[in-house]
């Protein structure tokens, strides 16, 4: 097992998907992320975590300015994606989260059948050009999501009336159909059973080689399961990255140690 | 080391270890018990370190059983995760220990009945102290959480194996000098080989120690000391 994460190191390409150069976030006085530095790429899925109002959230967000509806919130420092600063006037912020895709912690589907609830990005991007090539775009994305067996005869039904686990999936099965390059995870599994949780985990496995996906979670042993690289953060600050087998065997700060073990810090 | 949240978790750690270090100290007890009964051709003692190994046995598997708890209940990660693989480990190493000692005894008890008794060559008196200080040294060091005191427990080890190798040369002088004992040497030999497995056995138990403290094998530490890093 050890051996997942150094082969995953190395087939890591050189370049990072996502750079983020002294990011620092503002809610009004509060400094909420203070001065990151941090590489995601595209074949590895990044772990984020450390206690409630560490920024781990917060910097997520940034990814695909989901924090620019905050009114009080300024973002400093640069975010690139491909080496474009994701925060530069001539970025079109509904492309930008076309590219870099959602999952939130309450599975979210829209109040439409299965199969408008995949379609809906597509449409809104003009990604389909008929029919045909839309029911292929949602089949192969209910495929990637590991949902279409379960749904493909009643992808009229409501997206609502799925379990919670379906919902997440389906919400994934969403993120998917635009074809992003970035998948943002917060805490996608928090709601759901083990079982669901099992499944999804699954799909991030096998979704790992061809996004870069984040995920924030409070679960020390979902990082562990799922992720090849973690970063623990602490009252806004980036307290250690690295292979997350050494993460978990033998951190090298005190407070990620702490943190990560369930003691006092 | 900052107290977990969850106090019985300490507990449970804090068992695995007082059990880990009972044995240590049950093992060197009873490889000095062995000694003293093939000193002495003591057969009473002897017997009694043969059947005393039952009860590093029965440690044994409450240290395992623990430990299974350990990683069924709290998932330990980071130093916790390196505690309960180390002492999954080192009780092993340790009941091996117990088992060279058990052998030891039980060819005292060969020794004492045979014919033409010989008493033990000087040079297994001396390993055999040698023996016993590397183990209650590296579980000093354990208990102490010295990965020096480790690595110096380990660097030792050069020491027994030329202890080894002169008992060896001088059982060997003798038995050619006097084919007629061949029995009771081919006892001292093997004995002076179960004492050089012991100290095999506490160097592996220092390697763990090292680990458990310092999250790296001791091995790779020391290469990448000697590369100059």
């Amino acid at each position: 097992m050890l051996d997942m994460a150094e082969e995953k190191d190395l087939q890591s390409t050189v370049k990072p998907k996502v750079t983020l150069r002294d990011v620092h976030v503002h809610y009004g006085d509060v400094h909420a992320v203070n001065g990151i530095d941090l590489d995601l790429y595209s074949d590895k899925v990044t772990a984020l975590i450390g206690p409630s109002g560490c920024g781990k959230s917060t910097l997520l967000r940034c990814l695909n300015r989901m924090n620019d509806t905050i009114p009080d919130c300024r973002v400093d420092g640069e975010i690139l994606l491909d080496g474009k600063n994701i925060y530069d006037a001539k970025i079109d912020v509904v492309q930008l989260r076309a590219r870099v895709g959602m999952v939130f912690q309450k599975p979210n589907p829209f109040p439409k059948s299965i199969y408008d609830n995949v379609a809906y990005g597509p449409r809104i991007h003009g990604i389909a050009a008929d029919r045909t090539s839309l029911d292929e775009i949602v089949e192969s994305s209910l495929e990637k999501a590991g949902l279409w067996q379960e749904v493909k005869d009643r992808l009229d039904d409501s997206g609502i009336a799925l379990s919670g686990g379906q919902q997440q999936r389906l919400c994934i099965a969403r993120a998917i159909a635009v074809s992003p390059e970035v998948i943002l995870m917060d805490e996608p599994c928090s709601a759901l059973d083990p079982i669901a949780t099992a499944k999804v985990e699954a799909l991030i496995d096998e979704l790992s080689g061809r996004y870069a996906i984040v995920i924030v979670t409070h679960s020390m042993q979902q990082a562990a399961r799922v992720s090849q690289k973690t970063v623990f953060f602490h009252l806004g600050e980036m307290i250690e990255q690295g292979d997350t087998t050494q993460i978990f065997t033998a951190p090298r700060e005190e407070r990620t140690r702490d943190y990560i073990t369930g003691r006092f810090g | 080391m900052n107290q977990h949240i969850l106090s019985t978790y300490d507990d449970e750690l804090k068992e695995v270890r007082s059990v880990v270090v009972r044995m240590g100290s049950l093992a060197a007890e009873q490889l000095a018990d062995s000694m003293r009964a093939l000193r002495e051709l003591d057969t009473e003692l002897a017997e009694l370190t043969r059947v005393a190994d039952k009860k590093l046995d029965a440690l044994e598997v409450i240290a395992e059983n623990t430990v299974v708890g350990v990683f069924a209940r709290r998932a330990p990660v980071a130093d916790d995760l390196r505690e309960v693989v180390s002492a999954l480990k080192m009780t092993t190493m340790i009941e091996r220990i117990g088992d060279y000692a058990k052998n030891i005894a039980r060819r005292t008890l060969e020794i004492a009945d045979g014919k033409g008794v010989i008493l033990m060559p000087q040079l297994l008196e001396q390993m055999s102290a040698e023996a016993h200080e590397m183990i209650q040294d590296v579980m000093d060091a354990y208990v102490k959480r010295s990965a020096d005191d480790a690595v110096a427990v380990w660097e030792r080890d050069d020491h027994l194996d030329n202890l080894y190798d002169s008992t060896y040369r001088q059982i060997l002088a003798r038995m050619m000098e006097n084919p007629d004992q061949i029995a009771v040497w081919s006892h001292y030999l093997m004995i002076a080989k179960n004492l050089e497995r012991i100290g095999d056995q506490a160097t592996n138990v220092a390697e763990q120690v090292f680990y458990t403290i310092n999250g790296e094998f001791l091995e790779d530490a020391r290469q990448r000391r000697n590369a100059g890093d």
